[in-house]
């Protein structure tokens, strides 16, 4: 759980970093400051003066960046119902191992699901029916950052949720079994 | 298989179980002395740093290569009898099998070459020759690791022709209680229910009889295997062989939907995966959680769900002109017990919470009496008031935290059996005896706890002696000169009248010997709370037993699933409502004047505190059955109707209350480390009052464990353990 929020902070603080404005170039340098504090007049560079206007509109176009919002909020564009936006909370975990299994193929990524709402067994062909359109949405990640952009994006409220689940390691050995001063000794065979 | 060291021959006729005593400060100086310098090898040419001694499986696991096993599972010893694991180890003319073989330096193992591959299949083949093609009838099918690898692993084409027509070998099955189902021929002798019994359940019953075809696993003479921890043993099984009575041929693990949970029907809050299909509980299975249930589960949380089905509270209900509780709508319902509420006197009106009531319905239903005026919201469970009372939380759990008990050098219980009260810590504790050299002592009548222990003696007065220091016992020597000692108090002890010094003077002995650690962080106090709720009542700021609220006569009584016993109608004045909210028909309900149909475990989203003070939530699997509703939610309807609505109407807005209360009920997951021992030590020194009684536990054989709370009771499996319990009391073996 602890790492699982650890990760979250670095995420948190990546996203910060990315959510600084990024500085523009044009025309802050005359604008902003105060001109009873210069002490001379600014130094104007010849190009940029005799420039063509077209020359000079290309130059613009060249020297700034595009500016992607950091957070998207998706969800008035999606078309989601309202209610199945901000009613639904959302639980990003490991899949569990499956305690009849040896086999732990399936389980080496995130899940998201949704809060699990009412079933019924359907009179008509006994199989099971729900009002729920997310209640069959399970989305796969590699890592929970993932998870938590894509919740966020769409505007979904979200929960870590991560037992522990790796022990230590303690290197086994066969000859315990038979070992004559310790209680690991086995009876049976 | 039986490389056997010469010294075993010396050792014939030493006793197997009970080790020497060794000094306690064993397992401490192995932790501070430097770790071995760590061996490079090469698992499919990729180098990998392991301790000496780790074997080549180990090694592989920790780069990420997963190599087939059926006999090796990492909770159990190495048996290394079914051969899957052979991989080639380059200059060893033969395979060798990964899980027994120690690595050594520069050792290049390939686990996907074609002598690796052609072993496998090899091994496969053998395995399938005596196993039944019963895959389609078998209960296993879907989640049958011979299934998965022998698709994996195994040829392509069978070579086994019945030339004789003899039929393939077929084995008895055995019967072995009422939750195992056993189709012996379909076993392949893995060993893993066998070693599973020995060392974790510590009932030695298991084990193998013959040789070669005719090996069989059995119980040598008709027994059946009575352990709290036997539906692990299903778990392990690779195949078939062992299945799980109750759920036999009720689904295929793809058609169920499997919704991750917490367990409420033990104090320890074990991680757990409930499968439903059609609104209906199938099967519980554990899920893995290091700090809490490792990947077992007791008896009672996974087959009692079969009692979320029977005996349920369906519809309101109000008692009508002739005594008897008939269906009513939700509004009647809610309607006249706000009436009762709101005509009663504000210091007559009693709360109380039972066993599986959780932190959400608990503050709501604080909430509403307390703005009804009453400050009289008590829990089943009694606590002592003197002292620090349950001001400070550290005197009222588990310090330790059950994990670290395995790091602990000496165990003393006292007035509580472990085994049956919290059967994962026990298992937790025999991991530590045997692994660890730790030593057990018991103060408290004579239990079988699967281990060896020191008994010390029933009376209480031998716990003033070790507080005060003057014990001359042995285990007080062993409790002074261990690093790393735990003391745990069981909550059975407190409900007594000499409780209040019990738990004082088990504060005193537990915080001298704190004091005198080399490990200042290493927490000795505990206290073994007995059911899900208590720890959250108690944070919420419950008050403790019942006993004088009800001597004071209530006239309105609200007990929030107190299933307890502990109020009755006897001790009630005549005309006392009883307003029962709860989701099983039991004691409480069948006093009720009104019947609030609530939401089991399994049906709600809803938070419970472990007995370490951990938080956890439960996830709804399925809907709550009929007119049920969740607890909370029918408390701020009443409030609402009574005039006293409470302040939150959501999920989101309750739980901002419960952090208001105590940041640790919300924070899930995690648990605190709890402080202050000292302010309660010293505010306990009051209550050392001279005790001669002695010390009893409420759950004494296994008969006792399976039938404990509302819906251990309604359920028909738990109630076949029993009478089998009983029956193989009458047996001779």
């Amino acid at each position: 759980m602890l790492q699982a929020i650890s990760r979250v902070t670095t995420f948190s603080k990546n996203g910060l970093s990315r959510s600084l404005p990024i500085l523009s170039l044009s025309n802050g340098r005359y604008a902003s400051s105060d001109p009873t504090c210069k002490k001379e007049a600014p130094i104007i560079e010849n190009d940029a003066v005799l420039a063509l206007p077209e020359e000079r509109r290309m130059q613009n176009a060249l020297e700034s960046t595009i500016v992607v919002p950091v957070k998207v909020d998706l969800s008035p564009i999606t078309g989601v119902p309202e209610e199945h936006v901000k009613t639904r909370r959302v639980r990003i975990y490991q899949p569990p191992k499956n305690a009849m299994q040896s086999g732990t193929n399936n389980i080496h990524h995130w899940e998201m699901e949704f809060d699990n709402r009412q079933r019924w067994e359907n009179p008509l062909m006994g199989w099971t029916s729900s009002g729920d359109p997310l209640s069959n949405l399970k989305i796969q990640f590699s890592s929970p950052d993932e998870a938590i952009e894509h919740c966020e994006k769409n505007g979904w409220i979200w929960y870590i949720d991560v037992p522990k689940t790796e022990k230590d390691l303690r290197p086994k050995s066969y000859g315990l079994n038979f070992s004559w001063n310790r209680r690991t000794r086995v009876s049976t065979k | 298989m039986l490389r056997q060291p010469l010294t075993r021959a010396l050792a014939l006729s030493s006793p197997t179980r009970v080790a020497p005593v060794v000094p306690a400060a064993r397992r401490f100086a192995e932790q501070v002395s430097v770790q071995p310098e760590k061996v490079e090898v090469f698992i499919d040419d990729k180098p990998v740093y392991v301790l000496p001694g780790t074997t080549v499986l180990q090694a592989a696991a920790q780069v990420g290569v997963e190599i087939p096993r059926f006999c090796y599972h990492e909770r159990l010893a190495v048996a290394g009898n079914c051969r899957m694991c052979l991989v080639e180890v380059e200059k060893s003319p033969k395979p060798v099998a990964a899980c027994a073989m120690p690595v050594m330096k520069g050792m290049r193992v390939k686990t996907n070459s074609d002598l690796t591959r052609k072993a496998r299949e090899g091994v496969m083949e053998f395995l399938l020759v005596n196993h039944p093609l019963d895959c389609p009838i078998c209960d296993q099918g879907g989640e049958c690791d011979l299934q998965d690898q022998s698709m994996a692993f195994g040829s392509d084409r069978s070579r086994f022709t019945d030339i004789h027509f003899s039929g393939k070998r077929a084995v008895e099955d055995k019967d072995v209680g009422p939750l195992i189902k056993t189709i012996m021929t379909r076993c392949i002798h893995c060993t893993r229910c066998i070693r599973f019994a020995s060392e974790v359940a510590g009932v030695d019953d298991f084990g193998t009889t013959g040789r070669g075809t005719d090996m069989q696993v059995g119980t040598y003479v008709e027994k059946m295997f009575l352990s709290e921890l036997s539906g692990n043993i299903i778990d392990l099984c690779p195949v078939g062989a062992l299945t799980s009575k109750p759920y036999s041929f009720a689904a295929r693990p793809w058609e169920t939907r499997r919704i991750d949970s917490v367990d409420v029907l033990d104090p320890l809050g074990s991680n757990i995966v409930v499968a439903t299909r059609t609104n209906e509980v199938l099967r519980i299975l554990p899920r893995t959680n290091e700090e809490i249930n490792e990947e077992w589960l007791s008896d009672k949380s996974r087959f009692a769900c079969d009692g979320l089905k029977r005996q349920r509270l369906v519809t309101p209900m109000l008692k009508d002109s002739r005594g008897n509780l008939t269906p009513v709508e939700w509004e009647d319902a809610i309607v006249a017990a706000a009436r009762a509420l709101r005509d009663c006197p504000p210091d007559k009106i009693l709360a109380v919470a039972g066993d599986l009531a959780d932190a959400e319905a608990l503050i709501a239903l604080k909430d509403f009496v307390n703005r009804l005026g009453s400050e009289n919201t008590y829990t089943e469970q009694y606590f002592p008031t003197g002292g620090s009372g349950t001001d400070l939380r550290s005197s009222y759990l588990l310090n330790t935290k059950i994990a670290n008990v395995e790091d602990a050098d000496f165990v003393l219980l006292i007035g509580t059996n472990v085994r049956f009260e919290a059967p994962l810590l026990n298992a937790r504790i025999r991991k530590a005896f045997i692994h660890n050299e730790t030593d057990v002592a018991l103060i408290g009548p004579k239990v079988d706890l699967t281990y060896e222990y020191t008994y010390v003696g029933d009376s209480a007065s031998l716990v003033k002696d070790l507080a005060a220091g003057t014990s001359s016992n042995e285990v007080l020597k062993r409790l002074e000169s261990a690093k790393r000692p735990v003391v745990i108090l069981g909550a059975d002890q407190l409900k007594t009248e000499e409780g209040a010094a019990l738990l004082a003077y088990t504060q005193e002995l537990a915080l001298r010997l704190q004091d005198n650690l080399q490990d200042k962080e290493w927490k000795v106090l505990n206290v073994l709370q007995r059911t899900a709720s208590q720890v959250a009542a108690l944070d919420i700021g419950y008050k403790q037993g019942v006993g004088e609220a009800l001597a004071a006569g209530p006239r309105v009584v609200y007990l929030l699933g107190a299933d307890g016993g502990v109020v009755t109608r006897e001790a009630l004045p005549k005309d006392t409502v009883v307003i029962y909210q709860g989701h099983h028909g039991d004691a409480g309900a069948s006093i009720a004047d009104v019947v609030l149909p609530g939401a089991a475990y399994t049906e709600k989203r809803a938070t419970y505190v472990n007995a370490e003070g951990r938080a956890q939530q439960t996830l709804p699997a399925v809907t709550p059955p009929g007119l049920a509703r969740d607890d909370w939610k029918i408390i701020r309807a009443l409030s609402e109707v009574s005039g006293a609505g409470l302040p939150y109407d959501n999920l989101d807005e309750i739980r901002e209350r419960l952090s208001q209360v105590s940041p640790a009920l919300v924070a899930y997951g995690d648990v605190q480390a709890n402080n202050y021992f000292a302010q309660a030590r010293a505010l306990a020194k009051s209550l050392q009052k001279p005790v001669s009684g002695k010390l009893d536990v409420q759950l004494k054989q296994l008969e006792d464990y399976f039938m404990t709370d509302a819906i251990s009771r309604a359920s028909p499996t738990m109630a076949k353990c029993v009478q089998a319990v009983l029956k193989q009391k009458t047996s001779p073996y």
